[in-house]
């Protein structure tokens, strides 16, 4: 099913819509692995960051339809629902329970607990890393675990606007480092 | 803070990477669509993190693709029953059904219209038959009277018949009220029963009746009354063991014990 044509952005939407499985296979081809890199950095496990990206790619299938190329580009649209199913699951029960059930295990065989995976030379977190620690920890806050400024105003005791300001300029810092 | 300065906030960066505040969001879209400058920058933004990103994958488990694939496969399988279940659908009827269901509805039609026209035939047979059964009882009624008349007849003509009969004509008698009166007893020599043929008499009137005496040693004695009959005035009358003569004169209903002479109609010698 490896899919051997290319497509243009316009082209590639226009297929989807069209219901076109060469086009959904070219479209898992080119972008599943970057979305599992960026699903598995918020999620962890490499298990649940696969039935994550199940779910995604299955709802960009039936979802395409509502995608609006003015606000965006189909990649950023994408990366979104990813981004947004992987932190729908941090805030599971399940993903509760299977972290306890983690500590647990670690616990018994003496283990420190980090990561299963070694995510930190890929993905975002290497540009992440980049960062000043000050920025890191907000940007990890906010895009990778999720919480909304007020949250991240209380937890690291900043005020709201001081929140703002510094994600924004994160980002602008980040930005220099994805090129 | 100018253009450039809103472009270069931090804002795109923010909008695209979904951390924007839904206020700041709705008020980047209105810059989007009223400055092709923030538009611009937001499509160089995206680009460049998507090129960036694409050259950080993470190879995700071989068998994914096929189970996303055979899932999105069912589903393609379910859709177009699904469009067709929305609306209401008309299953063609194959030519042969076509003309047999025609045919029925024909055969239906031609069944009724022969019902009704039977119906029809059979309210007027019953009407007929009713006709005939009425005339027939009228016949049978009218032949039972023929019947019982011929039978007077052939009686009457029996005893007429009978050698044995003694006839003794009676003509109008001679102070009789209607001179052309004439009746007729046939007297039965060996049983001397009597029998009265009238040959012609005035009707009496309603309480009025006939008598018919026998002269017995020149004495009347009733022989009975009798009346008259249309069809056949043949009657039997009282048995008389001797007589020399007959006579009938009119009474009161019911008869009299002596004969009122005035009203001798007819009278007869018995020739013997």
């Amino acid at each position: 099913m490896a899919s051997t044509e290319t497509y243009s952005e316009q082209e590639l939407i226009n297929a989807l819509k069209d219901r076109d499985d060469q086009a959904f296979s070219y479209l898992y081809d080119h972008y599943s692995g970057s979305l599992y890199s960026i699903i598995l950095q918020i999620v962890k496990s490499p298990e649940m960051a696969a039935d994550i990206l199940q779910e995604v790619f299955i709802n960009i299938w039936r979802k395409i339809e509502s995608y609006d190329p003015l606000k965006g580009r189909l990649f950023t649209w994408m990366l979104n629902i990813s981004r947004n199913a992987s932190i729908d699951m941090l805030r599971s029960k399940g993903y509760m329970n299977s972290l306890k059930n983690q500590e647990i295990t670690d616990n018994v065989y003496g283990i420190d607990l980090v990561t299963q995976t070694n995510i930190d030379g890929i993905g975002l977190t290497k540009f992440l890393g980049k960062l000043k620690p000050e920025h890191r920890i907000l940007i990890e806050l906010a895009y990778l675990m999720g919480y909304t400024h007020e949250e991240i105003a209380q937890i690291e005791d900043i005020p709201l606007g001081t929140v703002k300001t510094r994600i924004r300029n994160a980002l602008l810092q980040l930005k220099v480092y994805l090129k | 803070m100018n253009l450039q300065e809103y472009i270069l906030s931090g804002i795109i960066e923010s909008y695209v990477l979904g951390l924007a505040s839904a206020e700041d969001s709705v008020e980047f879209e209105r810059m989007c669509d009223a400055h092709q400058e923030v538009r611009a920058a937001r499509n160089a933004f995206e680009l460049q993190l998507e090129q960036s990103l694409l050259q950080q994958k993470l190879e995700p488990p071989r068998a994914l693709k096929s189970r996303i694939f055979s899932e999105i496969g069912m589903e393609k399988d379910e859709q177009p029953p699904r469009i067709i279940s929305g609306k209401p659908v008309l299953i063609p009827r194959k030519g042969f059904a076509r003309y047999v269901a025609a045919a029925s509805l024909v055969l239906l039609f031609g069944s009724v219209l022969l019902n009704l026209y039977l119906l029809n035939q059979y309210k007027k047979s019953i009407a007929q038959y009713k006709e005939l059964v009425a005339t027939q009882t009228q016949i049978a009624g009218a032949n039972q009277m023929l019947q019982t008349k011929l039978e007077d007849y052939e009686n009457a003509l029996r005893l007429m018949k009978n050698p044995l009969m003694e006839i003794v004509k009676m003509p109008g008698a001679p102070a009789s009220p209607a001179p052309s009166s004439m009746a007729t007893v046939y007297w039965n020599t060996e049983s001397k029963e009597v029998y009265l043929l009238v040959n012609r008499l005035p009707m009496p009137v309603p309480d009025k009746q006939y008598q018919l005496w026998a002269i017995v040693d020149g004495h009347p004695v009733d022989a009975g009354i009798f009346d008259m009959n249309k069809d056949l005035s043949f009657v039997k009358l009282k048995t008389i063991p001797k007589a020399e003569a007959f006579a009938i004169t009119l009474e009161k209903k019911g008869g009299s014990t002596t004969p009122t002479m005035e009203a001798m109609y007819v009278i007869g010698k018995v020739t013997g």
